[in-house]
């Protein structure tokens, strides 16, 4: 199943190029009364280059090390081994005081909006606070031009968490990370728990940003058919492995893993097509 | 007590209106029907009403919401015209619930067997032999290997797909007339999502039973459905047949959803979200119908 390994899935210049990069995380279900518990491996070696300006996908089943990897890329994770060179610096094996003046440039934007907003604190607050932290201004007005550029009226500076809808909570998240004018965003399963309007409004603005303002992205998701709206490249994880990757267009019209394959047939499309069922595996 | 009503559905609800306390409605004249065997969606975008009225039916609803106005029928059955415990035992009789958390709907504390087995006793009066060889039968059946050993599990034990099976084991154990699936898959990945659909499907078909399936999602609507309900704030926009549904939707609104969902067709590729001045169009319109509502109510 394992296929060669093709670093460059594009010709634009990497922002991030990683090799053979490993994780494991102990298996404390099966620990030995004495001594270290069995090591599961979450990445099993993988190299990939993030192309600058561009946005890639990472996708995969649940379990498949998408959200592991892109953990390690905004260095929440430390990686076993491996290079994690992040423009030319291997950022991998950087201690944390080494890695601040790396942080403002790796933004996140997180799945649940609810649990990554503080609900104490009102929007404006939750945009400038790390504005201001890392010397990038911090004012009201920088507060509302952030808003501004996710679609949100000027009056939702003063509004808190819980009074915005899912799709309004994460536009905040995402005039959170692009106010700080990172180098590069990770956006781990963004749109996942919003309803289609909400997803396909989220979708679009993230799409116009990233062309705008030339963001790098890794756009992690489980669900193809969003992959293929707003991303450029797509890398297709199984168990820690890459198994199919490349231009979003080459890898849907000829998928090369069957686990590819599967993720694409999985996906409800709104046709009526009594042969969809046909493929389906078993558990 | 109970009268009956001289008809072929599983579920009828006409004109139910949901209301606040303070006179605010949350479902607005909503009518449908369930034919044996059939699956009915109910789509709509977050607050749309669709999990409400499935609760409606169930009885679930929170006790501040008033249910008296619409009538629901449930196998000939009046349910509101019921008293509570009446009401609570025909319908626990007659009916299930997919829920959407499979963590959440399962009781931490307790094995996995007698959480399938309890209602079949209680409810339904099986004896504890039936009751146990019947949830064995059912987790067969949705590819539980080792049934035995997920009997005697707690649900922390097992995977959330693995929840899912069992929360669709224990709701068509009964042969239950009506199952109401509130966004069964939201939680899942695409593939889990569709073998758990492909369950539903089959159970489904085998067993008779008419569902009510509640989701957002347009592509799952036109994979399970024979019959779709679009809602929008608590009012039907189109009640049609699945196929009539994608292939000649008649609502701006059902357009717009089926827009907003993705394709993988490379040809209509074409993605966008729901107007906001058809939303504002659509707010002002029910806006209107509140205002008649509401005068008439005074009459």
């Amino acid at each position: 199943m394992t296929h060669p390994i093709q670093p460059a899935i594009s010709d634009v210049p990497a922002l991030f190029s990683i090799r053979n990069l490993h994780l494991s995380f102990p298996d404390r279900a099966h620990k030995p009364l004495l001594g270290p518990a069995p090591r599961i491996e979450v990445l099993k070696g993988i190299s990939l280059d993030i192309p600058k300006g561009q946005i890639t996908g990472i996708v995969g089943e649940s379990g498949s090390g998408k959200s592991t990897f892109g953990r390690i890329l905004v260095r929440l994770l430390d990686p076993d081994s491996g290079q994690v060179l992040f423009d030319g610096q291997d950022i991998g094996s950087l201690n944390e005081t080494e890695l601040r003046p790396l942080r403002r440039d790796l933004q996140m934007i997180f799945q649940d909006p609810m649990s990554s907003l503080n609900p104490r604190h009102k929007v404006s607050r939750i945009i400038t606070q790390p504005m201001k932290r890392y010397g990038r201004g911090g004012t009201r007005a920088d507060a509302i031009a952030a808003l501004g550029k996710v679609g949100l009226p000027p009056e939702f500076a003063e509004r808190y968490p819980h009074e915005l809808s899912g799709g309004q909570r994460q536009r905040v998240g995402i005039a959170r990370a692009i106010a700080l004018e990172p180098r590069f965003i990770l956006a781990d399963e963004i749109v996942s728990g919003l309803d289609v309007s909400s997803q396909a409004q989220v979708l679009t603005l993230l799409g116009d940003l990233a062309r705008d303002m030339g963001l790098t992205i890794a756009f992690i998701s489980h669900d193809l058919s969003v992959i293929q709206y707003l991303c450029d490249n797509v890398v297709v994880l199984h168990h820690g492995v890459i198994v199919d990757q490349g231009p979003v267009q080459t890898v849907f019209d000829a998928p090369q893993s069957n686990i590819t394959k599967s993720l694409l047939a999985a996906i409800p499309t709104p046709e009526i097509d009594e042969d969809w069922w046909a493929e389906t595996e078993s558990f | 007590m109970t009268s009956t009503h001289p008809t072929a559905q599983t579920l009828d609800i006409i004109k139910l209106n949901v209301r606040l306390a303070n006179g605010r409605r949350l479902l607005r004249d909503v009518s449908l029907t369930l034919k044996p065997g059939e699956v009915r969606a109910l789509v709509g975008e977050s607050g749309a009403g669709k999990s409400m009225i499935g609760k409606a039916v169930l009885g679930i609803l929170p006790n501040n919401l008033d249910i008296s106005e619409g009538e629901i029928i449930l196998e000939g059955a009046h349910l509101n015209a019921m008293t509570p415990s009446t009401r609570r035992k025909t319908v626990a009789k007659m009916s299930s619930l997919i829920p959407q958390d499979p963590l959440t709907a399962l009781n931490p504390v307790r094995k996995i067997g007698p959480q399938i087995t309890d209602p079949l006793i209680r409810i339904h009066g099986w004896s504890a032999d039936r009751a146990m060889k019947r949830a064995r039968d059912l987790l067969d059946r949705v590819h539980i290997r080792a049934p035995e050993r997920v009997m005697a599990s707690y649900p922390h034990e097992l995977s959330g797909g693995m929840r899912q099976r069992i929360l669709i084991a224990a709701a068509f154990a009964p042969s239950p007339r009506l199952i109401v699936a509130d966004e069964p898959t939201t939680a899942l990945d695409v593939t889990v999502q569709k073998q758990i659909l492909k369950l539903i499907r089959e159970l489904q078909r085998e067993t008779g039973t008419a569902v009510l399936f509640v989701t957002h999602d347009m592509g799952v609507v036109a994979k399970i459905s024979q019959q779709v309900t679009v809602l929008f704030a608590g009012r039907v926009m189109e009640d049609a047949p699945t196929q009539q549904v994608f292939e000649a939707p008649s609502h701006p609104y059902t357009q717009a959803l089926i827009k907003a969902t993705p394709t993988l067709n490379a040809v209509t590729k074409s993605f966008s979200p729901v107007p906001a001045e058809l939303i504002a169009e659509l707010h002002s319109d029910i806006a209107k119908i509140d205002a008649a509502y509401d005068a008439g109510d005074r009459a």
